[in-house]
């Protein structure tokens, strides 16, 4: 018997039973729904977030400020890009990375960057998956002094942003850097937890589930020593997000 | 959770249920209790034969020396009719919830067990659902403080109603305890089998009453009196540790008083 | 991890008059503890996230067997390997054999209680490969060569004196103490390096999902990110009942568990993988291994009694409320789970003779029960655990009773079983007793009540029982 063959056994027999029998239904957890029912709950919070983005765009002002983020809220791309600039100049920054997220081009972010004198690397796949690019790519991340991205989703009910890593959206870009910026529209904000895992469940039952997907709620933090908070450990010491409102 | 509304009809007799420890260390609980049952209106019936719940050498691990105690106490109890009340959270705490477990394999000690544990209930629980928590109108001079014993708290569900209760003793000025709601360290058989730990629990909630600063501290299970009580006398303190029971049958008493010289 | 049950005794001891860290101790009421119930407070449906919690963990331990498997398929279906492991010497060996046929140089690692039951890092230490803990309190410990103290903050019981003579390499005795920042800042400089030359990673689950074959870690510092992302293999560590059935029941149990744990609404980071890295990216791990331990839980799993405490989900609310946690600190239960989770699960993965004190800590208050996001009753399940070292019904080998307890309590039902021996009991102890009172109050009783009088006063036996006091009163009131 393989080892797992071995292991499972030996659970049904703690389980008082000879065979692995399939749950009967049970309302607590939704892995009985079937792909209808994940669309169906899918696109109601779509809707439900369509109609209610003024509403979602206030809480979730409020949630991620709570929490660390500066949030920015302007009306406009060129607000947006001044406050990038702004950001890549306080910090005395020499060289930004981005993720290809359309709204870092709506607001013409490689500009707001160069101006400031930055350097700009933006996190496309090279197209191998070379050693020597592997390397590179990883140095560029740890060394960068600004991380720049759009938001896949951001939930109202705790102020985070939602990535999924990406060709073109890489996983350091929003990690490494000491300084991280998202530039969020509306439209991608959604009400709670609840909503974006019936997306996340929606896209597996479909067979499109993301690689990975990291949810991200203000600056890295700690408070190992003496209980005190301290942020940046690991991550970010600095999180903006700049909400653009202009539709 | 017993609701402020008082249940209807009222009862008019009782059985009392003291539990060994009031029944044979802390007496003045349990005439206090009568007292104030018979202040309701309620004729109090003393079952003579009783001894105990079985919750100490239940709660020890010893439950076979534990089942025929209990036995015992459900064969008393089933004898009469209508409500128990027993001024202690734990012991009420003991058969409501735990007598199932210790019966489990008897399934008709079970039923007979929840047949007398639905009717069964602590003081302060019994006063504020079937009388309401201002039914007592007493007086009594002095600042105190009030500590949420664990079981009644946590297994009895009872945590604001001996507060209400106590709101409406006259003269009686309470102030809220730090950590009200945290472990004195008692836990029974706890204290004495590893009374180093139940001592250093002890210390922060006497370190808490001590900067309270009130004179009495109140309580409605008589082991958290005692160990509290015991703890203070150690430290030279001259805090009271009172089990609610006396609280109010002394404001009782003392508003008769106040009546009587008119 | 070696179990160190016996050991409870004196470390609690130890604990108990340790001034320095039973303030630091204080951290894990005022600050989790608190946390908890405001963040509770401020979320409408608590009640009912707790209820939705605990029966998606019910039904899934029910249903383990099936869940394990369909688990096991998922991950293999998006490119992970998986391993189960009977034991924590055979997941360590898969991890050691995988990182030496890999060429693996550098294993960092994130905060996972599982690995602290292989002993993994030591492990890869003692075989000739740098293993570096990355969550700070770990990270802490491993340079003071210490087990973790908590579930969440592993390094609670240290002050920022002894962090700075750990992390500092500046420090002198004598010169002021750094602030948490700036100790923070150096360790995150000093894991800097480590986080880009590492070749493998060892994490922890806090959630598997069975039907996507995912895996999720809670984090606030990064490093579960880091360690996703950087290495080109990854090997994530799990309990076997870590399982959760669906994706859409993370957004429950995500909530109770991060507001259990810490307060917090949500934790800076939520990572979820699902496998190795995607042909569309340049980063991530090539590799994905996840290895599914037993150890001993199929004998929780097993015995109905106990099987409840798989449902845990380690947010360490419960140590935060415990009472006897705060005085006796982490180290004193003698494994790797600290306080009533811990006095529950390790006497009986490790042995329930030797740690028989775990389950006799406890005044039984139930804060533990209040706590816990699942509902989990540890009350019920450490009476279970002392009715098996007291009497030994179901394994006479559990029973650590000595004979002089049972004699007492044998002594106690006879005198319990009728009304006149009560009262002799009673009355003949008061006579014994009297002479050593004063003002109704005992200063040194004797055995077995000795133990209360060395810290507090014992009250005297009343001269007449209450059934005496009450008939003279009807008496009274008849004539």
């Amino acid at each position: 018997m393989t080892d797992r063959a071995k292991f499972i056994a030996n659970v049904t027999s703690a389980l008082g039973r000879t065979e692995v029998i399939a749950p009967p239904r049970d309302e607590s957890t939704a892995a009985f729904d079937d792909v209808e029912t994940a669309r169906a709950v899918a696109d109601r919070a779509l809707a439900d977030a369509a109609s209610n983005a003024v509403e979602l765009t206030d809480r979730m002002a409020e949630a991620a400020s709570t929490i660390g983020w500066k949030v920015h809220r302007v009306s406009n791309p060129e607000n947006a890009a001044d406050i990038v600039a702004n950001i890549c100049d306080q910090k005395g920054a020499t060289s930004v990375l981005r993720s290809t997220h359309d709204v870092l081009d709506e607001i013409n972010v490689d500009a707001a960057v160069t101006s400031s004198g930055a350097k700009l690397g933006v996190t496309e796949h090279s197209g191998d998956n070379n050693e020597t690019k592997i390397t590179e790519s990883k140095s560029a991340a740890f060394s960068a002094d600004i991380g720049i991205t759009g938001a896949d989703y951001a939930i109202a009910e705790t102020g985070t942003i939602v990535l999924h890593p990406r060709s073109g959206l890489s996983r350091l870009v929003s990690l490494a850097p000491p300084t991280h910026i998202a530039v969020l529209r509306p439209t991608e904000i959604i009400d709670s937890l609840d909503e974006l895992f019936a997306h996340e469940r929606n896209d597996h039952m479909s067979g499109n589930l993301a690689g990975s997907m990291n949810l991200i709620s203000g600056p890295s933090k700690t408070a190992d020593i003496e209980g005190t908070t301290v942020t940046g450990i690991h991550g970010p010491l600095e999180v903006h997000l700049i909400i653009l409102e202009n539709d | 959770m017993p609701e402020n509304t008082p249940d209807s009809p009222r009862p008019e007799r009782v059985t009392l249920f003291a539990s060994c420890m009031v029944d044979q260390l802390a007496t003045a609980v349990g005439e206090s209790t009568v007292d104030v049952l018979e202040h309701l209106g309620i004729e109090v019936k003393f079952l003579d034969d009783q001894t105990c719940c079985g919750q100490p050498a239940f709660n020890s691990g010893f439950r076979s020396e534990a089942l025929p105690v209990a036995k015992r106490f459900i064969e008393l109890f089933e004898q009469v009719s209508g409500p128990i009340v027993v001024p202690s959270g734990s012991c009420a705490a003991m058969v409501r919830n735990y007598y199932a477990d210790l019966f489990r394999v008897d399934e008709k000690m079970v039923m007979r067990a929840n047949r007398v544990g639905e009717r069964l209930y602590e003081l302060s629980e019994f006063i504020s659902r079937f009388f309401g928590t201002d039914a007592i109108t007493g007086k009594l001079t002095d600042t105190a403080t009030y500590h949420k014993c664990c079981h009644l708290l946590r297994e009895i569900g009872v945590d604001e109603e001996p507060l209400e209760i106590l709101s409406n003793v006259e003269g009686l000025q309470m102030t809220p305890l730090e950590r009200a709601d945290v472990c004195c360290g008692f836990g029974g058989a706890f204290s004495v089998k590893m009374p180093d730990i139940s001592s250093a629990i002890l210390n922060e909630k006497l370190d808490n009453i001590e900067a309270n600063g009130s004179n009495i501290v109140i309580a409605a299970d008589i082991g958290c009196v005692y160990q509290m009580q015991g703890g203070l006398r150690r430290r030279g303190s001259s805090v009271q540790v009172v089990h609610i029971a006396e609280v109010l049958a002394e404001s009782i008493r003392n508003s008769n008083r106040a009546v009587n010289s008119e | 991890m070696k179990p160190l049950t016996t050991s409870f005794r004196t470390k609690a001891a130890e604990t108990m008059v340790d001034e320095q860290v039973l303030q630091s101790l204080e951290h894990v009421y005022t600050g989790f503890f608190k946390g908890r119930l405001e963040a509770a407070g401020n979320t409408d449906n608590w009640e009912e996230l707790r209820d939705k919690g605990k029966a998606i963990k019910d039904h899934t331990i029910a249903h383990l067997d099936y869940y394990l498997g369909q688990l096991a398929d998922n991950v293999e279906k998006n490119g992970g390997s998986v391993f189960f492991a009977a034991d924590a010497a055979e997941a360590r060996k898969y991890v050691l054999d995988l990182a030496h046929a890999r060429n693996i140089k550098t294993v960092i690692k994130s905060k996972s209680m599982v690995s602290e039951e292989m002993a993994l890092a030591q492990a890869l230490i003692d075989d000739g490969i740098e293993a570096v803990e990355t969550d700070l309190g770990e990270y802490i410990i491993q340079l003071s060569d210490e087990t973790p103290y908590h579930l969440i903050a592993p390094a609670v019981h240290k002050s920022r004196k002894e962090v700075a003579e750990l992390l500092d390499d500046n420090y002198v005795e004598g010169d002021p103490v750094p602030d948490a920042t700036e100790l923070t800042m150096m360790a995150r400089e000093k894991l800097r390096g480590v986080f880009e030359r590492a070749d493998m990673s060892v994490t922890g689950v806090n959630f598997a999902v069975a039907e996507s074959g995912s895996i999720t870690l809670v984090t606030n510092e990064g490093n579960g990110r880091m360690s996703t992302t950087v290495p080109r293999v990854h090997v994530a560590v799990m309990g076997m009942e870590k399982i959760i059935p669906s994706i859409q029941d993370l957004s429950t149990m995500l909530r109770i568990l991060i507001r259990s744990a810490t307060g917090q609404r949500i934790s800076s980071y939520v990572t979820m993988v699902n496998g190795p890295r995607k042909s569309d990216e340049e980063e991530g791990p090539e590799e994905f291994h996840l290895v599914i331990m037993d150890n001993g839980r199929q004998k929780l799993l097993a015995d109905e009694q106990m099987r409840e405490s798989l449902n845990c989900i380690r947010c360490g609310a419960c140590l935060n409320a415990c009472p006897v946690y705060r005085k006796v600190g982490g180290h004193a239960y003698g494994w790797v789970y600290p306080g009533p989770i811990g006095a529950i699960v390790t006497p009986v993965l490790t042995g329930l003779k030797d740690a028989a004190n775990l389950p006799a800590a406890s005044s039984l208050c139930g804060a533990c029960h209040d706590a816990c996001p699942v509902k989990i009753n540890m009350p019920r399940m450490l009476l279970e655990l002392r009715y098996r070292t007291a009497e030994g019904k179901t394994d006479k080998d559990e029973r650590t009773s000595t004979t002089r307890e049972r004699t007492v309590w044998k002594a106690w039902r006879i005198g319990m079983m009728g009304r006149k021996r009560f009262d002799i009991g009673a009355r003949l102890s008061r006579l014994f007793l009297r002479p050593m009172a004063r003002n109704g109050w005992l200063k040194k009783a004797p055995p077995p009540i000795s133990g209360w009088t060395s810290t507090r006063d014992f009250p005297l036996v009343s001269s007449s029982s209450l059934k005496a006091r009450l008939n003279k009163r009807s008496k009274k009131a008849k004539s």
